[in-house]
């Protein structure tokens, strides 16, 4: 169970390589075991030009796709996860977890402990596991309140430093990197404190425990007979099956050159009335840039982005008395220039949306609650205990009900609603089934430095793990 | 030398990474392992430098210390470095150690006999387990994470050498129950356990008091070396990969524990699982992996011992907690899970595998989870992607694709979708709302549509073969699906046609459940609609892969009209690449037509040259052949002629290739009649041989060039007539003929062969003079013999008479040329030699042994091979 090589990659797309390796890591003791594991089918960390190389074009991002390439292209050459097999000096590298995210590739290759030919499947290796928490914990470090490139060549800086400390030798002791950040730098503390060991360094400060409950809801809303609407909240205990917390239509008509749109959005009487903020945005896809708006608003206040071809409606942090608000008007495209209008690959002729942005503090749709009183620390000291809850609108999405629109989970009707759903919640419009139970997914807490484990939310979360 | 400078040193370590092969292939690469060691020493050197050069020999110590002599060497510098330095606070202490131990464990250095190995071992447990060390290991602020860092350098050690710290088992589960450094010792105490057991079962002994063995060595003191020894040849895995999938390796089952002994095993794994919440969650998961591992397969250790942590770790959101959970549930399965337990893993799974906090790349390994399950009781073959029992479309409801998905997320979502209709489809319809099918059809035509866009991305267009392909693997069974899917792609094709280069693709990879049918819609949609000029090449390239016999007219009516518009070199090409299509296909008579007509009016001389080519080929080869001849599609031509550019079997399969001769030659009776002398050939053969054209050349052109002889077939063993050869000589001399055969094998192979040269005599031209009316012979024979002079000449000589006499002589050789004869002793012979001579004998007045012979001849050349032949005559007899 350990990582043989760990590299960060920036993709560059102009640039002649297309990337940058920013940073690699060898661990060659882990090299030498996999040699005697593999046998035979042994294949060597490669240098990292090639590796760079390899890894660029398996993920498509060396060249442009102007022509057909059966290399990538080809139907059969499907990845169903982030693992990888590289071509490499004639022999393949496998397995290599990659993935980018915002830019940075982020790349490593777990030991496996057996011969690779025949190709063990991946959920019987543990090293994967372990390697998608070292690439996730260094993306967890590097845009941890970064914002800029300095920042991040700061960071990166810091990077061998902390791998030294959270990884030694290939084998992952922990994976929140910002902990072997604090302990590298309070490694000069003069006496010993009671703590964990695996947390070398010491804490300064009062000990402190929060728990916070965050619950997201999805909704695809179509205002159409023959597709149910759908939504579903995530990060639930047990709770009554709630409503979507707002409730809406959206009518696109297209007039020669001018779109006539309706927007009606309506809060559900049981839901909190009180935003941290809310707004729908409105954007236009496959058209020119807007030249004019023409508008009605019953409530809040309309932002036109005319380059962008988005409209930005900002309900604020109430809805009125009546619980529902509506928007009116026409919109006139100027000429489509493909450079800077947005495309999309969904929104094609009359399909369209608005997305809901809104959250909502201290309120959980569902009811779910941390009880203060009742976390027990096995550990010494007392730590502060604060607890949290918020609703956020996660891909809140209101169809044009002129056109079609993409079906997501399938309309409701494919599958009864079923009482005992245990994961998550959808309903339908019509028929609102009173209690579910369902299990709550204990988020991963980014800066909590405990581990709890939820059964049941409305009983006693039971903590196991403190410092 | 002296040291080298911070400056030198960074560049010089860029330069190494930038390519540690190119760099140590320089001039610098040998020194730079001792330069580095040395300038750690130096004083002029900051602490930040020492410590990028050590990470270097982290990472990099088999580049710098090849062997293990020199892995020796450097671990003895890093430890002399190490102990001197000064006892203030310094960030080398770490790095060096790391530095010594990475040296040791990868330059293949650690043993009984390694010196620096007897240093180093009893330095980390000293340091370790909090011994005093005294000043010289730097101030006490540095303690506790030199502390970890020794046990980690142990633990390493171990994984690479395992049995190494099985005689400290003792020690360290004393450690373990002070206050200690928990995580490092646990994981350390579970590995060196594990191992132990491992190396004692291979060797048939128990724990052998292990567990409760006391003290262990200091520095300079014995290192107990004799469980890494016999555990030097097995490096076992420390994590291992799934039980099943090593089914037998796991040898603990003979391993004999006393009551004893077992009991005091159950208390140390109880002891590692009780304070295993003090552990990060990657160092947990890493436990259970061990501690799973130890036990399985252990008699008389239950896996009960884990379930009091299962009831924290069936709710975990860490991915290595749930990976490990499921590591012991394919280790254990229903003697450590439940039905219910398997049941919340599984909507665990399904949860996680969507939850919007979690990254795509988590989502997509509880998928890859889920289709692996390793389920109590599976019905399925092992190995194969299948959704577990328990997991029905109720539950997965939230897991399937849509159009809003990533890609790969949409595939792996797409998988599972797949596999629910295959249970969709065993269970009975329903036959009420919406089935997985249908959702499939409608996500498939969302793909399409998009697929569809002109201009839009070529991921896209991927995406939707992608998908289909899958579909066509997971559901070949169902032509209920297949068939929406293969009209589909029909429209899809004729929405965007620039997409012909994907369906090739697609019928390359696709069984024949989709690949026929698709083949035939995708024909039809070509040749019906002669499509706009820019879809042309797309036309042509999806009609070379989906053309062949059927609706030949339909095909070769599009070519047709298509031809006119083929204007450049690519397009003439591609029209070609049909044609070969069809020429393989064994299309004949109108494509006979279309090839001609082409090799008149393409515009390029290749495409001409090409085209003529195949209709060469059309005529001259027979089916099978042609086959053989163009083999497997042609990639497209990237020569500047598309004539040399086709493929290696084409050319092996039409190629004349040189062989031993087939037959043997020689001259049969010589005929003297007709108008030219023909020669008789009698054939002897060799070998089966189809097609054989005999070519014969004359030397020095003694003779007009000769026509070829051809024979349809010879067998061996079967009689063969004669071949006539007819001669034209522009002279008459005697000449040589270079013999080659050209042949076809009967695998289809053209040969050829050169024959031994056959020789033509001079009396082999002999031709007589038309019969004269009866009583006018004299008369005629005299007419000759005086036209003969002045131009000619006369000449006379002996010629001897062998024992028959001279009756016998002249009817053996001269018979047909006798044209007065008076038997026994005078003969009058007129012989004519093309092309336009005469030669003239009067045999008179024979005696015993011998006639006088009067020659005339119009052609005087001839004369010494009159003399010749006549000499030849007796002594042939």
């Amino acid at each position: 169970m350990a990582q043989r090589a760990v590299w960060l990659i920036s993709h560059e797309p102009g640039s002649p390589l297309c990337g940058t390796v920013r940073f690699s890591r060898r661990y060659p003791t882990v090299e030498k075991r996999a040699k005697v594991f593999n046998g035979a089918s042994y294949v060597p960390v490669p240098e990292d030009g090639p590796f760079l190389k390899a890894l660029l074009f398996e993920l498509r991002l060396l060249r442009d796709d102007k022509d057909f390439s059966e290399s990538r292209d080809s139907c059969s050459h499907i990845n169903k996860t982030s693992i990888y097999a590289l071509p490499i000096g004639g022999e393949e590298l496998w397995p290599v977890v990659a993935f980018m995210k915002n830019g940075m590739i982020y790349a490593c290759v777990p030991l496996v402990e057996q011969t690779l030919s025949p190709r063990p499947p991946l959920i019987s290796i543990s090293g994967i596991s372990q390697g998608f928490e070292l690439l996730f914990g260094i993306q967890g470090f590097l845009y941890s309140g970064q914002k800029n490139d300095s920042e991040l060549n700061t960071k990166l800086s810091q990077l061998p430093d902390l791998l030294l400390q959270a990884c030694p030798f290939g084998t992952l002791l922990d994976a929140n990197l910002q902990n072997s950040l604090d302990s590298i730098n309070f490694a000069s503390v003069t006496h010993p404190q009671k703590q964990p060991t695996w947390k070398a360094g010491t804490y300064k400060g009062k000990p402190q425990v929060s728990i916070s409950i965050t619950e997201k809801v999805k909704s695809m809303q179509y205002d159409k007979q023959d597709i149910a609407d759908t939504w579903q909240v995530i990060g639930v205990v047990t709770c009554k099956v709630p409503v979507p917390p707002i409730l809406g239509f959206y009518q696109v008509k297209e007039e020669e050159v001018q779109l006539k749109i309706t927007v009606n959005l309506k809060l559900h009487e049981s839901v909190k009335n009180s935003f941290e903020f809310c707004e729908a945005r409105i954007p236009f896809y496959n058209r020119g840039p807007v030249t004019h708006v023409e508008y009605k608003v019953s409530f809040g206040q309309l932002e036109v982005f005319r380059e962008k071809s988005l409209l930005i409606w900002n309900i604020g942090q109430k809805f009125p008395k009546s619980m529902e608000i509506s928007l009116s008007g026409t919109v006139t495209f100027g000429a489509k220039s493909h450079e800077k209008q947005p495309f999309d690959q969904i929104c094609i002729g009359g399909t369209a949306y608005l997305k809901l942005h809104f959250r909502i503090l201290d309120y959980t749709l569902t009811g779910c609650y941390a009880d203060q009183h009742s976390v027990q620390v096995f550990a010494s000291g007392k730590p502060k205990i604060s607890t949290y809850r918020k609703l956020i609108s996660s891909d809140y999405y209101i169809w044009n009900s002129k056109a079609p629109a993409p079906v997501t989970y399938g309309s409701l009707s494919l599958f009864s609603t079923d009482n005992a759903s245990p994961s998550c919640v959808h309903a339908k419009r019509t028929t609102l089934p009173s209690i579910h139970h369902c299990l709550l997914s204990s988020l991963p807490a980014k800066h909590a430095l405990f581990c709890a484990t939820y059964t049941n939310c409305r009983k006693h979360p039971e903590m196991y793990g403190t410092h | 030398m002296g040291p080298t400078s911070r400056e030198t040193w960074a560049q010089r370590l860029g330069t190494f990474r930038a390519s540690p092969s190119t760099f140590m292939a320089g001039p610098e690469g040998e020194d730079l392992g001792r330069h580095l060691l040395s300038d750690l020493r130096s004083e002029k050197l900051s602490e930040p430098t020492k410590v990028s050069l050590l990470a270097l020999s982290l990472e990099y110590p088999a580049q710098l210390w090849p062997d293990a002599p020199a892995a020796e060497v450097a671990a003895t510098s890093l430890l002399d470095t190490l102990v001197l330095l000064p006892p203030r606070p310094s960030a080398l202490r770490r790095p060096l150690l790391l530095a010594a131990t990475t040296a040791l464990a990868a330059g293949g250095a650690l043993g009984p006999t390694s010196r620096a190995s007897r240093r180093l071992l009893p330095l980390l447990l000293g340091l370790a387990s909090g011994r005093d060390l005294g000043r010289s290991f730097g101030p006490a602020s540095e303690q506790r994470p030199l502390q970890a860092t020794a046990w980690e350098c142990l633990r390493e050690l171990e994984s690479c050498k395992p049995g190494l710290l099985g005689g400290c088992l003792g020690l360290l589960r004393g450690l373990l129950g002070q206050e200690a450094a928990v995580q490092p010792l646990s994981l350390l105490l579970a590995l060196a356990l594990r191992n132990a057991l491992v190396i004692q079962a291979r060797a048939r002994a128990g724990l052998q008091g292990l567990l409760v063995a006391g003290d262990c060595p200091t520095e300079g003191g014995p290192w107990n070396w004799m469980l890494a020894e016999e555990g030097d040849a097995h490096l076992q895995p420390q994590a291992p990969s799934w039980p099943a999938a090593e089914e037998g390796e796991c040898c603990l089952a003979t391993l004999e524990l006393s009551p004893e002994e077992a009991r005091e095993l159950r208390a140390a794994v109880a002891q590692l699982l009780d304070i295993s919440y003090l552990l990060t969650p990657v160092a947990q998961a890493q436990l259970l992996w061990l501690l799973g591992w130890a036990l399985r397969g252990l008699r008389g250790q239950p896996p009960v011992l884990f379930k009091p942590q299962l009831v924290r770790l069936l709710g975990t959101a860490q991915l290595t907690l749930l990976h490990a959970v499921l590591a012991l549930k394919a280790a254990f399965g229903e003697a450590l899970f439940t039905a219910q337990d398997e049941a919340l893993l599984l909507r665990r799974l399904i949860l996680a595998a969507q939850h919007p906090a979690l990254p795509l790349p988590a989502h997509l390994f509880y998928l890859h989870c889920l289709l692996n399950f390793p389920e109590n009781w599976p019905l399925g073959p092992a190995g194969e992607e299948a959704a577990p029992l328990l997991l029905g479309s109720q539950l997965c409801r939230g897991l399937l694709p849509s159009l809003l998905h990533d890609p790969m997320a949409l595939l792996a979502r797409l998988h599972l979708l797949c596999l629910l209709c295959v249970e969709d489809e065993e269970k009975e319809e329903k036959g009420q709302d919406q089935s997985p099918r249908q959702y499939l059809e409608e996500l498939l035509a969302g793909l399409r549509q998009r697929a569809a866009l002109d201009g839009g991305p070529r991921a896209l267009a991927t995406l939707c073969f992608q998908a289909s392909y899958l579909v066509a693997r997971c559901l070949a069974g169902q032509p209920v699906v297949l068939t929406p899917l293969t009209h589909g792609l029909a429209q899809l094709y004729r929405a965007r046609p620039a997409l012909a280069p994907h369906f090739v693709d697609l019928l390359d990879r696709v069984g024949p459940e989709l690949g026929e049918p698709l083949k035939v819609v995708l024909r039809q949609e070509v040749v019906s609609r002669p499509g706009r000029d820019e879809a042309l090449r797309w036309h042509l390239q999806m009609l070379a892969r989906v053309a062949d016999g059927d609706a030949q007219s339909a095909t070769l009516g599009f070519l047709q009209a298509a031809a006119a518009r083929c204007t450049d070199w690519g397009l003439q090409q591609a029209l070609l690449q049909v044609c070969r299509a069809l020429l393989r296909a064994g299309v004949g008579g109108g494509l006979a037509d279309l090839l001609q007509a082409l090799a008149r009016q393409l515009e390029d001389p290749d495409g001409r040259d090409h085209a003529r080519l195949y209709y060469i080929l059309l005529a001259h080869l027979e089916e099978p052949k042609l086959g053989v001849a163009l083999g497997p599609s042609l990639a497209a031509p990237a020569l500047a002629s598309s004539l040399v550019a086709e493929n290696q079997g084409f050319a092996a399969a039409l190629m004349v290739q040189e062989a031993p001769a087939p037959i043997r030659l020689s001259m049969g009776p010589h005929r003297a009649k007709g108008p030219v002398p023909v020669l008789q050939l009698q054939v002897e053969v060799l070998e089966q041989v189809y097609s054989l054209e005999l070519r014969f050349r004359v030397e020095r052109q003694l003779y007009a060039p000769l026509g070829a002889v051809h024979v349809p077939c010879l067998c061996p063993g079967r009689p063969t007539r004669p071949l006539l050869l007819p001669l034209q000589p522009r002279r008459p001399a005697p000449a040589r003929l270079a013999v080659r055969a050209l042949y076809t094998t009967p695998s289809g192979l053209t040969c050829h062969a050169h024959l031994p040269p056959l020789l033509v005599n001079f009396a082999d031209l002999f031709l007589p003079f038309p019969q004269p009316p009866e009583g006018a012979e004299l008369g005629f024979f005299e007419e000759l013999w005086d036209s003969c002079l002045p131009k000619g000449t006369e000449s006379r000589l002996w010629c001897p008479v062998g024992p028959h006499g001279l009756e016998a002589l002249v009817s053996r050789h001269l018979e047909p040329f006798v044209v007065v004869a008076q038997p026994p002793t005078s003969y009058l012979i007129a012989i004519r030699l093309p092309p336009d001579s005469r030669l003239l004998l009067r045999l008179e007045a024979a005696q015993a042994d011998g006639v006088p012979v009067a020659l005339r001849t119009d052609d005087w050349a001839v004369l010494p091979l009159v003399g010749d032949y006549l000499r030849g005559l007796s002594a042939a007899g």
